[in-house]
């Protein structure tokens, strides 16, 4: 079983760091075979979600148990969900934590502490809270592109005409699927833009092949983000998995127009 | 990210003085676009609600590319389709989780499952019908899984490390 305290320093004599989000290293022991390690923990330069990164930290270490000085209720949260306990009000040095973890001195502390947690969790509307705000950011987020797109799409019912579209396209499954999935992997973003606009063209007589690339195409192919994906993952690893995104997915919407317009065909 | 907002507002104010008509026809068609959405958009709140209600960020890191195989196959599926944000903001993490060893395939499977999005079911129903929906959902995950593998058997872990000095 692995504990981590929050340190100071990168050794047993360190002392126990105050706050978990940015204590400067997570030491974690090993109580079985009596092995640490000190890992920096990335939050401690961070200047936003400095708590989720030691969160993360945390989980990916398998660690069961975490010692520290103070622990927001949130982080504390996050952490429980993980089935991860957490001791706080702690100081000392760190071999001083794992002699007394070793005793059983703190869980009794633990124990005292779930218990309250407990009860905190049942009185608590902040999770409440905080998930609407949370909602509420995202969905706002959404909308300034959204209604953009719409506001677009207005332009686009008042001046184009269906008997311009059929002109662009062609009518045959294969060109109107090719011209969908070269569209959805040029443009990006949330997905929604994606069945708003694909609706609407739908109305315009556009083929459910072309709109279902179109679709499809959104999000799984990204030129505009190509760079990013690039530096984060790789060039072969980006390129390769676009190419084959744009492939097979445009391979795919046919298939599902087809299945589609069989599943319909059985039903009526 | 406001530059295609601004820039939609410029062009409805150039039409306004040069073809009014034209633009109101534009600004109708648009509004009633909106009315339609009113209620699948409230009921995609409401999705977006429980879900940050009973999934954390924390739990997706610990789900992504877990396990061997199949297990790791469906947690990475499941964890592109309850991710929520833009790409961009996950990027950081999964250069990461790559260094940590977790495979590309899985990676791969990830970025194609955020083409689902449960939360937005609702504007896409009402659109396309659920049984459309249902077909689209189901190809797009298994699609994923297949580029997945692919790029699992064409990338070599090696040789793509970004920005490392060999």
């Amino acid at each position: 079983m692995k504990i981590a305290i929050t340190a100071d320093g990168a050794d047993l004599e360190a002392k126990v760091a105050q706050k978990f989000g940015i204590s400067k290293y997570l030491v974690i022991i090993d109580l079985d075979s009596g092995d640490f390690e000190a890992v920096p923990n990335p939050g401690a330069s961070a200047q936003r979600g400095a708590g989720i990164q030691a969160v993360m930290l945390t989980i990916s270490k398998d660690v069961k148990t975490v010692l520290t000085g103070w622990c927001s209720p949130a982080v504390r949260h996050q952490l429980a969900t993980n089935g991860i306990e957490v001791i706080s009000g702690l100081s000392g040095t760190v071999r001083e934590l794992v002699e007394k973890y070793r005793k059983g001195d703190l869980q009794k502390q633990a124990e005292a502490e779930v218990e309250s947690a407990a009860r905190r969790r049942r009185i608590d509307r902040g999770t409440l809270l905080q998930a609407a705000e949370s909602s509420a950011r995202q969905f706002a987020s959404l909308l300034p592109i959204l209604i953009s797109v719409i506001l677009l799409i207005g332009l686009f019912n008042a001046f184009v005409s269906k008997e311009l579209i059929a002109s662009i396209l062609s009518g045959t499954p294969v060109l109107d699927t090719l011209w969908g999935a070269c569209f959805g992997s040029i443009v990006a973003g949330n997905p929604i833009n994606s069945y708003v606009i694909g609706g609407e063209l739908l109305k315009h007589d556009v083929s459910l092949f072309a709109v279902t690339a179109l679709i499809i195409t959104w999000v799984t192919v990204g030129l505009v983000q190509l760079p990013a994906e690039i530096a984060a993952l790789g060039r072969k690893f980006a390129l390769v998995r676009n190419a084959i995104s744009f492939v097979l997915f445009t391979g795919v919407a046919v298939l599902i127009v087809v299945v589609f317009n069989l599943i319909m065909g059985y039903l009526c | 990210m406001l530059l295609f907002p601004a820039g939609v507002l410029v062009v409805y104010g150039i039409l306004f003085a040069v073809m009014p008509e034209k633009a109101s026809i534009g600004l109708k068609s648009s509004g009633n676009i909106i009315l339609n959405m009113l209620v699948p958009l409230s009921l995609v709140f409401i999705l977006m609600l429980a879900l940050n209600l009973f999934l954390k960020p924390a739990q997706i890191v610990k789900f992504f590319g877990r396990g061997a195989s199949i297990k790791g196959v469906i947690l990475s599926a499941v964890a592109g389709i309850i991710s929520t944000g833009p790409i961009y903001a996950w990027y950081p993490l999964l250069k990461d989780l790559r260094e940590k060893g977790a495979a590309n395939s899985f990676l791969a499977i990830f970025l194609g499952n955020r083409a689902v999005k449960p939360f937005l079911l609702p504007i896409m129903i009402s659109y396309f019908g659920w049984i459309y929906v249902l077909i689209l959902t189901v190809f797009t995950v298994l699609g994923s899984i297949v580029v997945g593998y692919f790029v699992g058997a064409l990338v070599n872990v090696e040789n793509n490390l970004p920005s490392r000095s060999k």
